[in-house]
């Protein structure tokens, strides 16, 4: 009996989660060409629904109504499955991600985690570091020039700013203690890591950009240079779910930023689920002003900033942070 | 040879070679108007000017007028030479009006390119113009005269090169014009190549007018097949139908012009009764439909009366590929034939010329204009193969002189003798004065047989034949030249003839004289023909035949059994007998309309195809466009359709070489390329000429001249003094079937503006017969035939033989009531009819 | 150090600017409701024009085909009883049109012009085939002084040989006079 509760209390939590998540990533699109509209002085998305909130459905039907084409010289395989690993490795990584604390339901105790692995950390980064695939893959199965260029240069922007983004968190862990991300929340009860560690936060803000492939680091799809990049020769849902992908994606370094940074779901007033969110759309709205802002790094640039500022910068702060804590 | 540097590049070049020349083969292409290669300098229109730096001129000069020596130094760049040729495209283009959209040259216009590259880009001269009014030129070109640079080409290519007179130049000074004197239809068969020489849009042509684009057309390169000559052109089509075609420079076939019958002739090729769906009993059917149909029957009526029941014929303007295919079609499934002429004595005459083309007496046309006497046998060069007048006329032009011996009355466009007799006499003649001209000792040499034959003419005393002095004065001119040559006609001259024509070149050739020998042919690939025609049957066994029920099917690839059939009523007669008849061809003819099968075949311009020209030249002509049904013509007048559709309308046609392979069920080459390579392979097994033939796609420009294609046979043979000729007949007048340039060619009178320049058909007869007969030029009579009667105008004529009447095969007449041939007219059969 | 002040100073500025830009009203001009007056040289759908006398300018001469980058102008020349060359059919694939407007920079005789009508829209991409007949308006367009024939020389019933401009008599060359 209990095993059934449990089981359908996972399916229900899993149900909400992907679907908020989708939800919130369809919106997230809107909210994105609204407020970069606005950024631009333009309006934006404005005519599907009052003031363009239908853009989102009406976009969905158009992918899945689309002709999905594979082009013949393709490795038809892996053109088929590299969508599908990027959106997947995305919407796992929520699997680990506190958004509130427990619930008391009919006397049984519901924690707002799908499950809370105590190396949770390590799992995100696993998880993170399989993007890499879906982007190379998807480049190289098309067997288009562009494609395989922005793939290449997606695995290589991925991998290097990997490394930066595991090194800002080694300070947190040391605070926290703990590899699950529960415990880092729970470690933030005082004061939200950012204050302690803002040259971390920056570290992990600008690698998490990075590996998201936003504007500034929006080498690997590089529209001016390389068509679309890794995904030219994508249409339809596939292209849909690459693009799934890179906005669940946002979300899960929102999330990551807010767990990690601003102390996950705490905060007064407001339920915990709701700060968590609010959270995660500030640290979106960020991205996009960002966004909005810069213009794309040149490539030596990207390589410059990784490994020659990033990594040492990262090294440097987990040294101080030892010898504080040491002290 | 003359060192001169032009550019700072250093050429040696033969002795009196224009400047111009010498840039051009250095690739430098000095602007020219008056200037043509075939015409010669005049240096009329002051654009090819040069800078001399070095060398016994200097300055400013003419590169047409100065003949290059060594030492000179020229640059074409010269800052002082480009300001000069830039005035005097400004001065020429004072009067010029400005109607270059409304003007057919425009795009391919020698003035425009000039006028642009030069810079003249606008008008400076505020005064009025110079116009002039334009005349009627007939139906092939059009003139618009107030574009004239007044560069003299036309009229020197009119008057001087093609040696006709009533076009050419009035007036003087600003209001110098160029035309007729009042309006008319050129009299030359040459006019066409008026728009190819005009160096902007004076002369343009007319049945292209206003058609399209030199750059919109689909341009390649092709052969004329109108004749025998091969001569090279260039077609152009348009949204799917063939537009217009040009003179294609040869160097040694015809070399800058052709005649209009081979420019004007392609209108069967786009025309509107064109047949494009293949049928069965006179129903349309599917190609393939076709294809099983006749297999069947041909199963059927093979199977019940053995393979000989089925017989071909093929064509003298079929392409090699279609012949070859035939033939090896009929061999692989025993069928009789295939026959490639309807006329056993003309096959003889033509096989016999064949053979008799040996490598060192052979001449191309080109090499013709260089003879200095020509002697040209039972030949109507104007009316039989135009563009052998024009190059007779270079070599008359140049101090060559120029003899005809034939009955017809025969018009050049320059002086000539002509030796009017009758057929049988023509051997004598020729013989008569060849030995007059040949020494004995040197016939001698060349061993008994030849001492034999010249021991058996009679001499010019012995004969005692009219003409006598003539002919002797003839020979002593024959006896001082150096590059004489014989050109015998294949047609109307006696069985004997060809050979007796190659046993005199010879004769003369002993003399050590660069002699040539130079056939013609009555149709495009007749060369051909006789290389594949074996020596079984005729078409009068085969129609016996048929008669008597052997023959029950008859295969006819592209050719119309009517058009140069005495009988018309056999023929009808005959195919009534014929089971099946199955005919390939692309124009409606009336064999087409009779047949029981029938399959549209692409034309030369489709299909391309391999080709022999009467001196055994093998020429190539490419496919010009994918052929269908002419835009013009499927959309009804107004648009094109508007549809979107895959295939092409109207394009069902294939070649025939295809059609023939899958008749007899063989294996379908995929390609022509493959196609030509089969039939080499296989025509190659049989006559081992055809092995040295390069792949199709690496045929040089001229061709291929074959090496020596038959067994030459017999040399010196004495046939022609034995030979019975009819025996002049005080009742009658002989029957001489001739060929008009206009109106006698089975492809070309389907062109509707040649029909317009076509002469009316009319008999003619020498003055003394008419006398008799107490007829006069104008006219109409009616000969009584055993089919009926045929009635046309007569002309009389003083240059043509007594106790002959010549009859043009003329569509406009029903010659084919004659029924039998050889015929003698007797007076009786004649009377006029009044009008 | 100063190198680092100003990279944050010039990060600032660009957020800074772009923060702003958030209330600013966007000068977007929405297209249905607004529509923009557009210049007269605007280059969109193509016309075919008439002279001054009615007739019609284009003489087919093949130079807008020609020139045209995407070769969506086809059409056929024809003549007139009284010798005027014109296009039979003339027909524009505004499908393939790509406004760039060489064909009226070609056009010798002002008959084929682009106007600033641009709302072509179909569903049917065959109705965006226009033939001579949708292309062909009663006006002289931007240019409405232009008569080819009355300059070109050639015979038309807008003038025999000598009656146009700047054209003087025709030579009598039947005349012996100097």
């Amino acid at each position: 009996m209990d095993w059934i509760v449990g089981f359908l209390v996972l399916i229900i939590k899993l149900a909400l989660v992907l679907g908020g998540l989708l939800l919130l990533a369809a919106y997230l699109v809107l909210l994105e060409r609204k407020f970069l509209g606005r950024l631009q002085i333009r309006y934006g998305p404005n005519r599907a629904g009052p003031f363009g909130v239908l853009q989102p459905l009406a976009d969905t039907i158009k992918m899945l109504t689309k002709e999905d084409a594979v082009p013949e010289a393709a490795d038809r395989v892996l053109f088929l499955l590299a969508p599908a690993v990027v959106a997947a490795e995305a919407l796992l990584i929520f699997a680990v991600v506190p958004f509130g604390t427990s619930v008391t339901l009919l006397g049984k105790k519901i924690p707002m985690v799908i499950t809370d692995l105590n190396v949770g950390l390590l799992f995100v980064f696993a998880l993170a570091s399989l993007g890499v695939y879906g982007v190379a893959l998807g480049g190289w199965a098309s067997n288009s020039k562009y494609s395989l260029l922005g793939g290449i240069r997606g695995a290589a922007q991925m991998i290097s700013y990997e490394l930066s983004l595991g090194l800002s968190l080694v300070p947190i862990v040391m605070l926290a203690r703990s590899f699950s991300l529960v415990d880092i929340v729970r470690a933030q009860a005082n004061y939200p890591f950012i204050l302690v560690q803002p040259v971390s936060f920056t570290i992990f803000f600008i690698s998490a950009m990075a590996e998201t492939k936003r504007i500034p680091f929006d080498l690997p799809e590089a529209e001016n240079e390389l068509g679309a990049g890794y995904h030219t020769e994508y249409s339809g849902m596939r292209f849909g779910l690459f693009f799934l992908g890179e906005y669940v994606n946002l979300q899960v370094f929102g999330a990551l930023v807010a767990v990690f940074f601003l102390g996950g779901w705490r905060g007064p007033i407001l339920p915990p689920v709701v700060w968590f969110l609010v959270k995660i759309l500030a640290v979106s709205i960020l991205m996009i002003w960002v966004r909005g802002t810069l213009p794309r790094l040149r490539y030596d640039q990207l390589m410059h900033l990784g490994w020659k500022v990033l990594i040492p910068v990262a090294l440097l702060n987990i040294v101080i942070t030892g010898a504080v804590l040491l002290l | 040879m003359p060192n001169i540097v032009i550019d700072d590049r250093e050429i040696e070049v033969p002795a009196g070679t224009k400047v111009i020349d010498a840039a051009r083969q250095l690739d430098i292409m000095i602007p020219r108007f008056c200037y043509h290669v075939a015409l010669g300098s005049v240096g009329a229109c002051r654009v090819c000017a040069v800078k001399f730096v070095e060398g016994p001129f200097k300055g400013v000069q003419m590169s047409c007028m100065i003949d290059a020596k060594d030492g000179m130094v020229v640059s074409t760049t010269d800052e002082e030479a480009v300001e000069f040729r830039k005035y005097v495209i400004e001065c020429l283009m004072l009067h010029h009006p400005h109607d270059c959209p409304v003007c057919d040259e425009g795009g391919h216009c020698l003035l425009q390119d000039m006028t642009i590259s030069g810079g003249h880009g606008i008008r400076r001269y505020l005064g009025s113009k110079r116009t002039y009014r334009d005349q009627y030129l007939g139906p092939l070109v059009q003139h618009e005269m107030n574009r004239c640079i007044h560069c003299y080409r036309c009229s020197r290519f009119y008057q001087e090169f093609a040696g006709y007179r009533d076009l050419g130049v009035m007036q003087s000074a600003n209001r110098v014009f160029f035309g007729r004197y009042e309006d008319g239809i050129l009299e030359s068969p040459f006019t066409g190549n008026l728009s190819d020489i005009c160096p902007t849009g004076v002369y343009t042509d007319k049945p292209s007018r206003f058609i399209g684009r030199r750059w919109d057309y689909e341009r390649s390169p092709s052969l004329c097949i109108n004749c025998s000559l091969g001569c090279h052109t260039v077609a152009s089509a348009r949204y799917r139908q063939l537009v217009r075609q040009e003179a294609r420079y040869s160097e040694e076939v015809n070399g800058y012009f052709i005649c209009d019958r081979g420019r004007y002739g392609f209108f069967y090729a786009s025309h509107e009764k064109r047949p494009r769906r293949a049928l069965v009993e006179g129903e349309e059917v599917a190609y393939h439909q076709a294809i099983d149909t006749v297999r069947e029957k041909l199963a059927q009526i093979s199977g019940s009366a053995g393979p000989e029941a089925i017989a071909c014929l093929s064509s003298e303007r079929s392409s090699l590929e279609t012949q070859a295919m035939l033939k090896r079609v009929c061999q692989n499934k025993n069928w009789s034939g295939p026959l490639f002429f309807m006329e056993q004595s003309l096959a003889e005459k033509v096989k016999t010329a064949t053979a008799r083309l040996e490598p060192g007496l052979t001449v191309s046309l080109r090499e013709l204009e260089q003879a200095d006497f020509i002697l040209a046998v039972g030949a109507d060069p104007i009316n039989e193969a135009p563009m052998l007048a024009l190059a007779m006329r270079q070599a008359q032009r140049f101090g060559g002189r120029v003899v005809v011996i034939d009955p017809r009355p025969i018009f050049l466009p320059f002086d000539f003798q002509h030796l009017p007799v009758r057929l049988h006499e023509v051997d004598l003649y020729l013989s008569l004065m060849i030995k007059a001209a040949v020494d004995r000792e040197t016939a001698t040499e060349l061993g008994p047989s030849a001492a034999e034959f010249y021991q058996t003419i009679p001499t010019l005393e012995t004969a005692a034949v009219p003409l006598q002095e003539q002919i002797a004065t003839l020979a002593q001119e024959l006896r001082g030249c150096q590059r004489p040559v014989i050109v015998c006609g294949t047609e109307v001259v006696p069985q004997t003839t060809p050979a007796l024509a190659a046993d005199q070149v010879l004769l003369l050739k002993a003399m050590d004289k660069q002699t040539g020998l130079f056939y013609l042919m009555p149709g495009a690939n007749t060369f051909g023909a006789s290389l594949l025609s074996g020596d079984d049957g005729s078409f009068s066994t085969t129609l016996e035949s048929i008669e008597k029920g052997k023959i029950k099917a008859l295969i006819v690839t592209e050719r119309d059994l009517f058009w140069k059939y005495q009988n018309k009523q056999r023929l009808e007669r005959i195919i009534e007998k014929l089971d099946l008849l199955v005919v390939l061809d692309y124009v409606d003819s009336e064999t087409a309309q009779k047949s029981d099968v029938f399959f549209p075949v692409s034309s030369l311009y489709e299909a391309g195809g391999v080709f022999i020209n009467q001196e055994g030249r093998v020429q190539v002509a490419p496919k010009v466009y994918l052929g269908g049904t002419p835009i013009k013509q499927n959309s009804g007048g107004g648009h094109p359709p508007r549809v979107y559709g895959v295939g092409i309308p109207g394009s069902e046609p294939r070649p025939a070489w295809q059609v023939v392979v899958e008749i007899g069920n063989g294996e379908l080459p995929p390609d022509e390329e493959t196609a030509f390579a089969t039939t080499r392979k296989w025509l190659a097994e049989g006559n081992p000429v055809f092995a040295n033939l390069p792949p199709i796609d690496q045929f040089p420009d001229d061709g291929v001249r074959l090496g020596p294609a038959l067994d030459v046979g017999s040399r010196f043979s004495l046939d022609w003094q034995t030979e019975r000729h009819p025996k002049r007949n005080s009742d009658g007048l002989e029957l001489i079937l001739v060929d008009w340039t206009f109106g006698t060619e089975e492809l070309s009178i389907y062109s509707p503006h040649l029909r317009q320049v076509e002469k009316e058909p009319c008999l003619s007869m020498h003055t003394s017969d008419a006398v008799r007969l107490g007829l006069s030029s104008g006219d109409k009579v009616a000969i009584r035939f055993d089919g009926g009667r045929v009635e046309a105008s007569l002309c009389v004529a003083e240059n043509m033989a007594s106790g002959v009447i010549v009859m043009p095969r003329h569509r406009l007449l029903e010659w084919q009531k004659i029924k039998e041939l050889p015929r003698i007219v007797r007076f009786e059969e004649i009377e006029k009819v009044s009008v | 150090m100063k190198s680092a002040w100003e990279a944050v100073a010039a990060l600032a500025t660009g957020f800074a600017t772009t923060f702003k830009h958030l209330f600013r009203k966007p000068i977007t001009e929405e297209y249905p409701e607004y529509k923009r007056p557009l210049p007269e040289r605007t280059r969109a759908v193509i016309i075919l024009t008439r002279d001054p006398d009615g007739g019609e300018r284009c003489v087919a001469c093949y130079l807008c085909s020609a020139t045209c980058p995407v070769s969506c102008i086809s059409m056929q020349s024809a003549e007139r009883e009284d010798g005027r060359r014109y296009a039979s059919w003339f027909r524009i694939n505004f499908a393939r049109c790509i406004y760039c407007g060489l064909c009226e920079q070609a056009c010798p005789t002002s008959a084929i012009q682009l106007t600033p009508y641009f709302e072509t829209c179909e569903r049917d991409i065959l109705k965006l085939v226009y033939e001579k007949e949708d292309l062909l308006v009663d006006h002289g367009g931007k240019d409405n002084e232009y008569n080819f024939y009355k300059y070109a020389g050639v015979v038309t019933k807008v003038g025999d040989k000598g009656a146009h401009i700047k054209e003087a008599e025709p030579v009598d060359i039947k005349s012996n006079l100097p």
